[in-house]
């Protein structure tokens, strides 16, 4: 395994998405969100309008970062590739719930690893959650359970994403009026923008070549065992982030007063559950998602857009939990997450 | 994608598309501030709406203020009272009651009034907001963890210590921070 590029490109992404998250946080990020995909999805719907809580509104070059990363990289390496149309709409939609299922645990898969290697122990229902989540869907996958087939798209839908996020760089350059960025809270909060950027860049790009994804290392361990590349990347980034936060002094073990997390454990255990489900069945969590909406994958690009709703929502309806617990709609969203999906795997299993 | 006259005339369209918006945002750059055709900043409409609610807070807590500095509590605690059943959604009148109340030496009651303002509003756990009363709570939380345990062993059947650690730990983790 030590001489299989793979093995190395894996390896590298997860030190440094495990590092880098720890670090951005140090550099001005929220604490123990360094790098959140759903977090920073809902900062960027905020910043654009989306939702109405001026505590979370700031566009995050991380994210423009990521997919634009990944088409650089894409693009270098002749790996741009057109493709979509595997039931459209019902990405869309499960992007929305699996955003939702991020806000009701406060954080991605990402960041629960960053709670994890920051000590929060009230994170371990999480990750319980996730692998569970995963497991559930590869049993579904066994039994028959999967979207339509992919076609290779000929026409350019899937350079929509990417020119929507140049066109966020853009906005985020030029600031027009209507751009909104908070002034307090976690959307105040941010690291120097061509850090944030480069940083961005630099693990969208190795994301896209080593295609790491947290859920995807779960899924491939569960399927393949140790012999999978996968495992060792997710190995490296808990490594890597464990020592930048005890490093840093930013280890805080315990239960109480951590830093945005709350402690209903249950509600904590199905959100990442639904979200581990989901991922297994639209193929990656959501920082996979934009890295494929980056190489050409129009299916992706949907549930980004999916995404950027479910970021909305979650702000603007209260779905998204908070310090003091998971309010009833955050509830409500998860039980219709798990009937959504549901229903999807009675619709979807190949009989 | 340039084989036809139609193809032609698309691309010649998008370039006189990409010129006139290109014209229109530069006309827009040199033109005052008044006059410009651009929605409104919304930056900046944010901005004078949070100094106007400074100011509205100002003026209407500024009787509690006055009670409170000549050392009439009671009294004071009336007026909040009344103030915050009339301004349910604000978070003043509860930050303000804490401030009373730890004076006054009632601390778990302090507490429950500074995590329901924080909670309406986490501008005052935010160090640099102008309403920002992050000193305070941390001094309150320090506090608390501390006196909590020796209360504990003294009490252990005492149901509402539990309550009152559970909104230290809230209080806690607003002012450790991350995404909310």
């Amino acid at each position: 395994m030590l001489r299989n590029r793979e093995f190395w490109l894996v390896m590298t992404s997860g030190l440094l998405l495990g590092a880098l998250g720890v670090m951005l946080a140090v550099w001005g990020n929220p604490e123990n969100s360094g790098i959140c995909v759903s977090c920073f999805i809902e900062t960027s719907a905020g910043a654009l309008g989306l939702h109405d809580n001026q505590r979370m509104q700031y566009l995050r070059p991380e994210l423009i970062g990521f997919v634009l990363g990944a088409v650089l990289s894409a693009v270098a390496f002749r790996d741009f590739k057109s493709r979509g149309g595997s039931s459209p709409l019902t990405r869309l939609f499960l992007g929305i719930f699996m955003i939702f299922g991020c806000a009701v645990f406060i954080g991605c898969p990402i960041k629960l690893l960053l709670r994890l290697t920051a000590g929060d122990m009230s994170s371990v229902a999480g990750v319980a959650g996730l692998i569970a989540g995963v497991w559930i869907g590869l049993k579904g996958l066994a039994h028959g359970v999967e979207l339509a087939a992919q076609s290779k798209a000929r026409s350019s839908g899937s350079l929509l994403i990417p020119a929507f996020f140049l066109i966020l760089l853009v906005f985020f350059m030029v600031r027009p009026g209507f751009l909104l960025f908070s002034f307090q809270g976690g959307g105040a909060q941010y690291a120097p923008w061509l850090v944030s950027l480069s940083s961005g860049l630099v693990l969208g790009g190795l994301a896209q070549r080593s295609r790491f994804c947290i859920t995807g290392s779960i899924r491939n361990f569960m399927m393949m065992g140790l012999r999978v590349p996968a495992l060792w990347g997710l190995l490296a980034f808990i490594a890597a982030a464990l020592v930048a936060n005890m490093v840093t002094g930013r280890f805080n073990f315990g239960l109480y007063g951590q830093p945005g997390a709350h402690l209903e454990y249950i509600w904590s255990f199905l959100g990442m559950g639904m979200v581990g489900w989901i991922s297994v069945l639209i193929g990656g969590c959501p920082f996979r998602q934009l890295i494929k909406a980056g190489e050409g994958d129009a299916d992706a690009g949907l549930v980004v857009i999916g995404m950027f709703i479910g970021g909305a929502l979650a702000q603007s309806w209260g779905i998204a939990a908070t310090a003091s617990g998971v309010s009833l709609y955050g509830k409500i969203s998860i039980l219709a997450g798990f009937a959504l999906v549901a229903v999807g795997s009675l619709l979807f299993r190949q009989r | 994608m340039f084989k036809d006259s139609f193809d032609k005339i698309c691309w010649l369209l998008l370039i006189v598309l990409i010129i006139s918006a290109s014209t229109l945002i530069y006309k827009d750059s040199n033109v005052a501030d008044s006059k410009r055709t651009t929605a409104s900043n919304k930056s900046l409409d944010r901005e004078l709406a949070n100094r106007a609610r400074m100011e509205l807070i100002a003026k209407l807590y500024a009787p509690v203020e006055v009670l409170h500095k000549e050392g009439n509590n009671p009294t004071a605690l009336l007026k909040l009272d009344e103030l915050i059943r009339k301004y349910p959604a604000e978070a003043h009148g509860h930050i303000l009651q804490g401030e009373i109340l730890i004076n006054m030496g009632a601390f778990d009651e302090a507490v429950s009034s500074y995590v329901a303002g924080v909670k309406l509003n986490g501008d005052y756990v935010d160090a640099k907001s102008p309403l920002s009363r992050r000193v305070e709570i941390q001094r309150l939380v320090d506090e608390g963890l501390k006196t909590i345990s020796k209360r504990a062993s003294s009490s252990p059947d005492n149901s509402s210590l539990a309550v009152s650690r559970q909104k230290i730990n809230y209080l806690k983790s607003r002012l450790a921070g991350g995404c909310e």
